[in-house]
């Protein structure tokens, strides 16, 4: 594949993911103040008028003081009355407040409203208690000598406001911060919903790349599947269409070479078989005439040569399918005996025709193994041929079932001169090869003992697991 | 005179052609040889059996198998092949009765039209079948004991047991194999109601039921009837 890194780089994943967190951090200065300017003017949206109360409605105490003290030196050498007028007149710019002067003799007067705390006479410690007490304290406490200074010698006034009605109100501020907090809340809701559905379109087209590879096709194969974006997950996509358009063409050039190649060995079987035939015919036909007993004799050995050469073919044309792993098998769970039966039954007559007695002890209940019906006949029909082959001369074919290695195996034993001893028909060594293909892909073993009285062959489940 | 069996024998080498036609008419047979397989269907008419090589110059053998199959579907048809492989006969026993391989010894072809023209009762053979001291009328579905002259009176299921042993004259059947085909069921394992079945069939058919003649016991695998 070639490499095209803007292209890639522009298509990629990655970027798209980094590009979404970037304009995530970059708008951070930004959307902060705008968050702000959004809150104010929501906020002046919806309450308008707490804004306006939300003032101080006293001023600061700064501003009481000094209005306070301007009243007081503006009432130099007033009377007593004027006085009185004046706290009355300031009572109502002040109605939270409580007022009240004292005269230079020390004397309570005009209180508004009374209070009990007030003493009527004051003295020179209630005056210091009272400028003590009310440092820093709740009320705000104002006192300013009428007249401007006490050269005046007209008295004090006070102004008491409890500090409750100098406190800024917390509201307005409070809701504010509440905005805000909403406006970030949605930002960061935003960018985390914009990268849930940046995953959730990831996830769920792996998914469906999932879905699409693990879904059979009518042949057993994975199909195509539609593609997507061209990032990432499109390139995986399409390396997956590859991957299984590639699979399609070998599974067919394999088709092909198996159906060539079971062509080749039908036609193959044939141009061989039918000159065998016309061998036989004439032979068939010879053994009309009178012949002299040598002359016979030579027939009998051309025929049974025929029939050597014929089963040879049939076990190379099988070899060939089999190693070459072209022999379809359909692995099923069996009763094994049951099929050693019916290819007895079939050998049977064979045995009788060659004077070799049976003797089958085959238990009453079923020998399940996981195994191919055909192969298996065909094992034991190469087995039962060899017996009749090679250790005819015993008499004797002996089918069982026998305990071997943990299982319980199948044994099939004659009184035949053994492996060893050189058999006049030749061949075997390829049917027990077949044998072997066959039992190896059926998870099945072999175990063969031979002595010069006989040969005892053992077939069990190479796995436990077969035997169920 | 007694009716001749006609054989439809489609085969394209003539030496073994030859050579099976005179083979079978010498064992009185009336054979039809074609060398191709074109007017197999309408020479097919009249004949109780066909033999029927694969490899054939035109249509194959399989074929023309499955055309006589669809037309006659009762008539019996035997493949006779070079060609060996499991899947060749696989396909071939789709539709025909029974499949042999060439190289094949005269003997083994007669036994086997013999065996199949038996099963279709195409067999123009009026002789009842004589099985020991059993003379058996499969037309009329008569058996009778020459001994005493008697005719035997089987149940149902004996009937049908001692049928498809007939059917496969000659040939060793298991138990399970006679089970399924009579009772149309899978065999389970252990079930006595076959010996018990064929234990009544013998103490009718046999002389002597504890060493039956008729019906034979291949120890290990199963019955066989011998003609």
């Amino acid at each position: 594949m070639k490499f095209r890194p803007v292209r890639k780089f522009r298509k990629s994943l990655l970027t798209r993911y980094v590009l979404i967190l970037v304009v995530a951090f970059v708008f951070i200065p930004v959307l902060i103040p705008v968050s702000f300017l959004a809150s104010w003017s929501v906020n002046l949206l919806m309450n308008p008028d707490q804004v306006i109360q939300n003032k101080r409605p006293y001023g600061t105490g700064n501003d009481i003081e000094s209005a306070w003290h301007q009243a007081a030196a503006e009432l130099k050498g007033a009377s007593p009355e004027a006085v009185d007028s004046k706290l009355r007149e300031l009572k109502k710019r002040y109605p939270d407040a409580a007022l009240y002067w004292v005269n230079t003799a020390g004397q309570t007067r005009l209180q508004l409203p009374e209070q009990e705390t007030v003493p009527k006479q004051w003295s020179l410690e209630d005056t210091i208690a009272f400028m003590k007490q009310r440092v820093d304290a709740d009320p705000f406490t104002v006192v300013a000598f009428i007249g401007g200074d006490e050269q005046a010698k007209q008295g004090f006034m006070v102004l008491e406001l409890p500090r409750k009605f100098m406190v800024i109100q917390a509201d307005g501020r409070s809701s504010d911060s509440r905005f805000y907090g909403v406006f970030l809340a949605i930002l960061l809701g935003a960018f985390v919903l914009l990268s849930y559905l940046f995953f959730s379109d990831i996830r769920k087209r792996l998914l469906r790349l999932e879905a699409g590879m693990t879904r059979q096709g009518p042949d057993g194969l994975p199909s195509p599947i539609q593609q997507g974006r061209a990032d990432e997950i499109g390139r995986l996509e399409q390396a997956f269409n590859d991957m299984v358009f590639e699979l399609k063409d070998s599974r067919q050039r394999e088709h092909e070479e198996e159906e060539l190649r079971k062509s080749l060995i039908s036609h193959l079987s044939h141009d061989l078989r039918t000159p065998l035939t016309v061998l036989g015919s004439h032979l068939y036909s010879l053994r009309q005439e009178s012949l002299t007993e040598q002359g016979q004799q030579s027939l009998a050995l051309m025929e049974t040569k025929i029939s050597d050469l014929s089963g040879l073919m049939d076990h190379l044309l099988s070899y060939n399918l089999l190693s070459s792993g072209r022999y379809a098998m359909t692995i099923e769970r069996l009763d094994v005996l049951r099929l050693v039966r019916e290819s007895a039954a079939a050998w049977y007559p064979v045995w009788e025709k060659a004077g070799i007695t049976a003797d089958i002890e085959l238990p009453e209940e079923p020998l399940y193994w996981k195994i191919d019906a055909q192969g298996f006949r065909r094992v034991l029909d190469n087995l039962f041929q060899n017996l009749v082959r090679h250790a005819g001369s015993g008499r004797y074919a002996g089918i069982a079932v026998e305990p071997r290695g943990g299982a319980r195996a199948l044994v099939i034993s004659d009184q035949g001169p053994g492996m060893q001893a050189v058999s006049s028909a030749s061949g075997a060594g390829l049917g027990l090869q077949i044998v072997d293909l066959l039992l190896r892909e059926m998870g099945l073993a072999r175990d063969t003992v031979s002595t010069d009285t006989g040969t005892k062959v053992y077939l069990y489940p190479s796995q436990k697991l077969n035997e169920s | 005179m007694m009716p001749i069996t006609n054989l439809l024998y489609i085969e394209d080498d003539l030496e073994i052609g030859e050579w099976v036609s005179s083979n079978l008419q010498d064992r009185g047979y009336a054979v039809n040889w074609l060398k191709s397989g074109e007017q197999a269907v309408e020479k097919a008419a009249d004949c109780q059996l066909v033999i029927l090589d694969v490899m054939l110059p035109g249509l194959d053998g399989f074929t023309i198998g499955g055309r006589l199959k669809q037309q006659y579907p009762e008539l019996p048809v035997l493949m006779l092949s070079a060609r060996t492989s499991i899947d060749d006969k696989l396909q071939g026993l789709k539709f025909a009765d029974d499949y042999l391989t060439k190289p094949f010894h005269p003997d083994e072809l007669a036994a086997r039209i013999e065996v199949l023209l038996r099963r279709s009762g195409g067999s123009a053979d009026p002789e009842p079948l004589r099985l020991k001291h059993l003379l058996v009328y499969e037309k009329e579905n008569r058996i009778l004991d020459q001994n005493t002259g008697e005719e035997i009176v089987l149940t149902g299921k004996q009937f049908h047991i001692f049928a498809y042993l007939l059917r496969h004259l000659g040939q060793i059947l298991t138990k399970e194999q006679i089970y399924e085909a009579v009772w149309n069921e899978p065999y389970l394992d252990g079930d006595k109601t076959l010996m018990v079945h064929i234990r009544h069939l013998r103490e009718k058919l046999e002389q002597d039921p504890a060493n039956p003649e008729v019906i034979e016991t291949i120890r290990g695998i199963g019955y066989r009837v011998r003609a």
